[in-house]
């Protein structure tokens, strides 16, 4: 192997390993310098991977650009409802059918009576979060609620049991997220929320219309 | 590649993050920009040359990737899928102004590169010692384009050469061939460089 030869076959054989290459580069000064600068040059090269670090214009554009495209968040907005509950609540992911069954009869009690108004005016008026939970509407406990549902059919009194051992898990888990955190506006607005619906709960159960 | 457990400077573990940013938490997503700002600008500019280029770049490799990360399952590491990501959007800058990725000629043609230099002496020029971080820097944005990518590409990034062949769409011998003929011209500039620097003292 001559000079040319060794230059052309370390594209191949970048380390310079083969027996070839070894036997020429023990007589050839020259070619040991190359190699030594290539591998010089090869080990300097890993010092360029991140090295720089680009302006403040960068994020800022960046960030900029994701809240046009709503990717970020505003503060206290959840980016979807489910995913909203799944990442925060957890045990509270049956929120979702337990409202759907709520609607549900929400539906009847609103084609019955023809009152989509009063329901709107009454039952989704913003409600204070108290400082400590008590599981119970004004004027009537969850007993008493049972009590009123109890001559119904076996079907809509199997519903308001378990909605309202629903709405109580989840005020309940609503509350201590809250006291865990008393300035977490998600969790303040959820707790609202569950009141709000065990509201519509008492208020459905106290009216003798539905079935 | 990188630890998805390790943690983010604002003690987010990249994991963490990465489920945080898919809800849309802002802080999420500057942790991850912290965390892969310089890997990624500094590829971006070692493959440009071009300071405002390679921001705009690295802005644009982070928008794309920000707006997948609903869709990231974590198969491969993050950081492995986002490096893959700016490389693509450096190349795809590259074709659009019409650069090439991959050296013209031919590889199996011999160049002046692969024939021994008579200008210098042997070992009073060697580069020992006498380069550094800076001067390499300088002289990888002197090379022509095509030569550029494939060394950032697997001297600077660490990249194989079947990884490179099927990024920039070549062959795995016309990779190597590049890279050598990179490295050969990076020596060539570096001993100038050093030579006009001695004549000057």
């Amino acid at each position: 192997m001559n000079c040319v030869e060794l230059r052309q076959s370390l594209a191949e054989v970048e380390d310079s390993s083969s027996a070839e290459q070894q036997a020429h580069l023990a007589g050839c000064a020259a070619c040991s310098t190359l190699v030594a600068d290539l591998n010089l040059i090869i080990s300097t090269a890993a010092e360029l991977r991140e090295v720089d670090e680009p302006s403040p214009r960068v994020w800022h554009s960046i960030a900029s650009a994701l809240r046009q495209e709503r990717l970020i968040r505003p503060p206290g907005e959840s980016r979807s409802l489910v995913a909203s509950f799944g990442a925060r609540w957890g045990r509270a992911r049956w929120m979702v059918p337990a409202a759907a069954a709520l609607l549900i009869l929400v539906g009847i009690y609103a084609n019955q009576h023809s009152l989509s108004t009063r329901l709107t005016k009454d039952t989704y008026r913003p409600l204070p979060v108290p400082a400590n939970v008590a599981v119970a509407d004004a004027g009537m406990n969850d007993a008493e609620l049972l009590q009123e549902v109890a001559d119904r059919a076996p079907f809509v009194k199997m519903q308001y049991e378990d909605n309202l051992r629903r709405v109580n898990e989840y005020i309940l888990d609503a509350q201590s997220t809250v006291d865990a955190n008393p300035n977490d506006a998600e969790a303040r607005r959820s707790l609202m929320d569950a009141y709000q619906q065990k509201a519509m709960l008492f208020e459905m159960a106290m009216d003798r219309s539905l079935p | 590649m990188t630890d998805r457990r390790q943690q983010t400077d604002d003690g987010l573990s990249e994991a963490e993050a990465i489920e945080r940013a898919k809800q849309g938490d802002a802080e999420a997503f500057q942790a991850l920009y912290d965390r892969h700002k310089r890997r990624v600008y500094s590829l971006c500019l070692r493959m440009t040359a071009n300071t405002a280029e390679a921001e705009d770049l690295a802005q644009e490799a982070f928008l794309q990737l920000f707006r997948k990360i609903g869709t990231f399952r974590g198969e491969s590491a993050f950081s492995t899928w986002l490096h893959r990501l700016s490389v693509n959007v450096v190349l795809m800058h590259l074709r659009k102004k019409s650069l090439p990725v991959v050296s013209l000629e031919e590889t199996t043609q011999n160049t002046e590169e692969d024939s021994p230099k008579r200008d210098f002496g042997a070992e009073d020029l060697s580069l020992a010692g006498s380069i550094d971080r800076l001067q390499l820097q300088k002289a990888v944005e002197s090379l022509p384009p095509g030569y550029r990518t494939i060394f950032v590409l697997h001297d600077v990034e660490g990249y194989e050469h079947n990884e490179i062949a099927g990024i920039v769409g070549c062959s795995i011998g016309n990779s190597k061939s590049q890279l050598h003929k990179a490295r050969m011209k990076l020596r060539d500039i570096l001993r100038i460089k050093r030579a006009e620097k001695a004549g000057k003292a």
